[in-house]
């Protein structure tokens, strides 16, 4: 009962620090501190709110906080941004500094980038959690970043005014320097740094108009690119520490299995081979090289215990949601109007079922890490999403506490959600801590695929209902999902309460967060995306029943947006047709309570010519979804080769508010559609016997150069704040897929991979 | 055995079925070629064998002994880049980056064969690098972009 009543008071410290964020947003002074640096240079702390799916604690109770990102100006002018958020592709760290470079006058290319190492200097009993994820830097950043870099130069600019002992208004910042316009002196900004330090910090720093804006909607070069270019930036499989040897894992071929015995007496014999054991994910082979590990790997035999899940296959699966489906009706998440009223009222209903299956993330560079565990503490270098969550993994199998351990970051060479989990961090240490080595660990693309956590397999239905006229009055949708929370919460809910006993951490998950408090919010991963349907319809019920048959799942590039929009965008089009009316017609009309969906809808069918004509054989679907607070729609051409799909074109439009690098949004919506387009046609792990069936790129298909449809983007013009751009390019691509088939042949794919 | 790599000859010590990739990263310490797939799937790990582009993670070291490789770090640089590598630059082609090495000899293996590539000869000679983050509209500009640029130099 002591422990419930600890995680409650947390709670509801929190939900009273989350108030104080909101009521004392518009004071900004409280957000920034200045001090001198050693050097005679100026620092100012910076506070970013946290991951917006997470409540940010990073102020306390009486009202101190602790930076997470730092603005350093030295005595020789270099700019120095430090901040704790990870670039994996995106083009985050680009993005913020471009906003910083805004406000603060100078180019962005002048500003060094440096990400923050998570440790106990760092280490806050308040914090929230570090992660990047959910397309939010940008968005949840954006004024604070520019409010920091204003106020730095106005300090700048009050520096300039007593050391040129004129009026401030003579002054003039701009590329780094502080002019003074009637003397025409000029001075660089680190010559101005430490007397700047001294000056109070603007309350209410002025901010530049979108007219203003030098960089903003205009820088389009990349920061990060000349590494990746001349093979010079370092991944986390690249990390080399003096004295470190290779491991590689062998994990059971069934989900959940356990090992059973063991005997490693051939692998033994293999040169350079260190030690063989068994550790809590299967044997680790250890050797001076990686592939004296890999060769030994083959020689140890391995009885395997199989446990619960080896008779699972995905045919068992989906008739397991399916009976889910019609014993457990499950929660209302939006009722609008009476369905059960529309369907007796109905002179017609049209009842289907979907389902998409498990997907891997394949990230180009295989999970790997390095890791250093002694007597007292531990260092960690490692590609992660979540630094955080990885001194949890490194404390849950060692005697460490998360405060003793040190997370290096390094470049990633791709995310897309898989490196939020952090079982390749957790193995690595606990080889570590059993050899007392420095352990790289490097995972094959086969243990990749067959041990990823997934996007989960769903199964949904739709029931909708027609009046006499035949115009639609129902709409119904029954998802079966399970909670990606489920899983989250065991590395999650200890780094949110790092002061817990670690004996604490099996049960702080399901205590802790089934509280609903303000550690974690709802788990709406299932039905994002489903429950905002957008079309206006009188009768409109979604439905979520919870079922999870053991395949460990996780958040992969749009998460539940992902695979509902497939469902709710096919589902609409079906009524289109159902009711004769052209597609994009159809949606037109259901859209009056949602203008911005609407805009952006007719802006893609405008730049698609939606309704033009086409070369014989060519066919398009369309269709338009909102995720992470940006909308996007897309026309798709495509064309049946010998029964294959051969999509030729995608035309994309997308609101996603201010942008702040114009070529950054492209590439990323580009990088989506590939990335939905791979999913839409080829993607598709599945089960069987317990055992995951795909292994390597010859099974688990990816896009590839020569599949590559014309793809093009339209940014809608705003000025409103920056919404999230990695991941909404991704949702409504498998639809207007799907619809364009439709199109072509007359036949609806109710389920993904699309095969004809 | 001795092993070339970008003109410098090591004298290496592996087991000869040992793929090339992990002595060229381990022991070479060049770390630009990427491990991606290990059965020559993906591309990542492609290098110059004699000027033409191969899979490293599937060549054993005992089969380039005495013959000419050429890795990431041997076609040019931040002084002199490849005009592969300029064209990536201004064309902003990398996002995660860590196919790109990959792209880059597959790329340049074959402006060197054929310095006016159609978008076939493209797709023939780049379908066997995957990029997951999905810059392909970008890597088929940038080849073209260094076509002209080389032609009119």
């Amino acid at each position: 009962m002591k422990q419930l009543t600890i995680l409650r008071r947390a709670n509801q410290a929190g939900n009273i620090m989350i108030k104080q964020i909101i009521e004392t947003g518009t004071s900004r002074r409280q957000f920034l501190k200045a001090s001198v640096t050693a050097g005679g240079g100026f620092s100012l702390g910076v506070l970013l709110p946290g991951c917006a799916t997470f409540a940010d604690k990073s102020i306390s109770e009486n009202g101190d906080w602790r930076a997470n990102a730092w603005l350093e100006i030295t005595a020789d002018s270099n700019i120095i941004f430090t901040l704790d958020r990870v670039e994996m592709g995106q083009g985050t760290s680009t993005g913020l500094t471009t906003l910083l470079a805004e406000e603060l006058d100078v180019p962005p290319k002048d500003i060094r980038v440096k990400f923050a190492p998570v440790d106990s200097a760092y280490r806050n009993p308040d914090y929230g959690l570090q992660m990047t994820g959910g397309s939010n830097s940008i968005s949840s950043s954006w004024g604070q970043i520019r409010n920091a870099g204003a106020s730095a130069r106005e300090m700048l600019l009050l520096a300039a005014s007593q050391v040129f002992k004129g009026p401030l208004s003579q002054c003039q910042a701009r590329d780094g320097k502080v002019t003074n316009l009637v003397s025409g002196k000029t001075l660089m900004y680190g010559e101005l740094a430490a007397i700047a330090a001294l000056q109070t910090v603007p309350s209410n720093p002025k901010l530049k108009s979108p007219s203003e804006f030098r960089y903003i909607g205009k820088q389009n070069k990349r920061l990060d690119i000349e590494g990746k270019v001349f093979g010079t930036t370092e991944y986390g499989i690249d990390t080399e520490v003096p004295g470190m040897v290779y491991a590689v894992v062998s994990r059971s071929p069934v989900i959940g299995g356990k090992v059973k015995q063991f005997d490693a007496r051939d692998a033994l014999q293999i040169k350079g081979v260190i030690d063989v054991f068994e550790m809590h994910s299967g044997v680790a082979v250890v050797a001076e090289r990686y592939w004296q590990a890999r060769k030994a790997q083959l020689l140890v035999n391995i009885e395997w215990d199989e446990g619960d899940l080896a008779e699972l296959s995905s045919e068992k699966m989906f008739s397991v949601f399916k009976q889910k489906a019609e014993d457990d009706e499950g929660d209302s998440v939006r009722n609008e109007g009476d369905f059960d009223h529309a369907q007796e009222e109905s002179s017609r209903t049209l009842e289907v079922e979907y389902f998409t299956p498990f997907l891997a993330h394949a990230t180009m560079e295989p999970m790997n890490c390095v890791v250093h565990v002694n007597a007292s503490e531990a260092e960690v270098w490692a590609p992660t999403q979540a630094p955080d969550l990885a001194r949890i993994a490194v404390a849950r199998v060692t005697d460490l506490s998360p405060s003793d351990v040190k997370v290096h970051g390094t470049a990633i060479g791709g995310g897309f959600g898989r490196r939020i989990t952090q079982d390749f961090v957790e193995e690595t240490a606990e080889i570590s801590y059993h050899t007392n080595r420095i352990i790289k660990l490097i995972w094959s693309r086969e243990e990749d695929t067959q041990n990823d956590w997934y996007r989960p397999a769903t199964y949904h239905k739709f029931k909708a209902t027609f009046n006499d006229t035949g115009s639609v009055t129902g709409w119904h949708h029954h998802i079966v999902a399970p909670n990606l929370f489920d899983w989250f919460i065991r590395d999650a809910a200890p780094a949110q309460y790092p002061w817990s006993p670690k004996f604490t951490y099996g049960i702080l998950g399901s205590v802790g967060l089934a509280m609903q408090g303000i550690a974690v919010p709802d788990d709406v991963t299932a039905t994002e995306g489903a429950v905002s349907v957008p079309y206006k319809i009188a009768n409109l019920e979604v439905r979520h029943t919870h079922a999870d048959v053991g395949v460990p799942i996780s958040f992969w590039r749009s998460v539940g947006h992902s695979q509902n929009a497939f469902y709710v965008e096919s589902f609409v089009d079906e009524l289109a047709h159902e009711t004769g009316t052209d597609p994009f017609e159809f949606r037109r009309n259901l859209l009056s309570d949602h203008p911005q969906h609407k805009k952006i809808l007719e802006l893609v069918a405008e730049k698609a010519d939606w309704g033009g004509s086409l070369p014989k054989g060519v066919f398009r679907g369309i269709a338009v979804h909102k995720s992470f607070k940006t909308y996007a729609a897309q026309v798709v051409e495509l064309s049946i080769e010998n029964g294959q799909i051969n999509v030729l074109r995608v035309v994309c439009a997308v609101d996603c508010g201010t942008v702040v690098n114009p070529d950054i949004v492209k590439a990323q919506i580009e990088g989506g559609i590939i990335f939905a387009l791979t999913a839409a046609l080829y993607g598709e792990i599945s089960v069987k016997d317990g055992r995951i069936q795909q292994s390597n790129f010859h099974d688990y298909q990816l896009l590839r150069i020569n599949e590559t449809p014309k793809i093009e983007v339209h940014i809608l013009a705003s000025n409103e704040a920056p919404s999230g751009i990695g991941e909404p390019g991704v949702p409504p691509l498998a639809p207007a897929v799907a619809n364009a088939v439709f199109a072509a042949t007359g036949k609806r794919l109710r389920s993904l991979p699309l095969k004809l | 055995m001795d092993i070339t790599v970008n003109g410098d000859t090591r004298v290496v010590e592996f087991e000869p079925d040992t793929p090339l990739l992990w002595v060229i990263r381990d022991e070479l310490n060049l770390k630009g070629t990427k491990f991606g797939c290990g059965k020559g799937l993906c591309g990542a790990c492609t290098v110059h064998l004699n000027g033409v582009a191969i899979r490293s993670c599937v060549t054993p070291v005992s089969a380039v002994s005495g013959q000419n490789i050429t890795t990431i770090e041997g076609i040019g640089t931040i002084e002199e880049p490849h005009p592969l590598q300029k064209s990536w630059v201004n064309l902003n082609v990398p996002q995660c980056g860590y196919c790109q090495s990959g792209q880059l000899m597959s790329a340049s293996a074959l402006l060197a064969q054929n310095t006016r590539p159609s978008d076939d000869d493209i797709d023939q000679a780049m379908s066997g690098n995957i990029c997951r983050c999905g810059t392909y509209p970008r890597i088929r500009a940038a080849i073209h972009e260094a076509a002209n640029n080389t032609e009119k130099s």
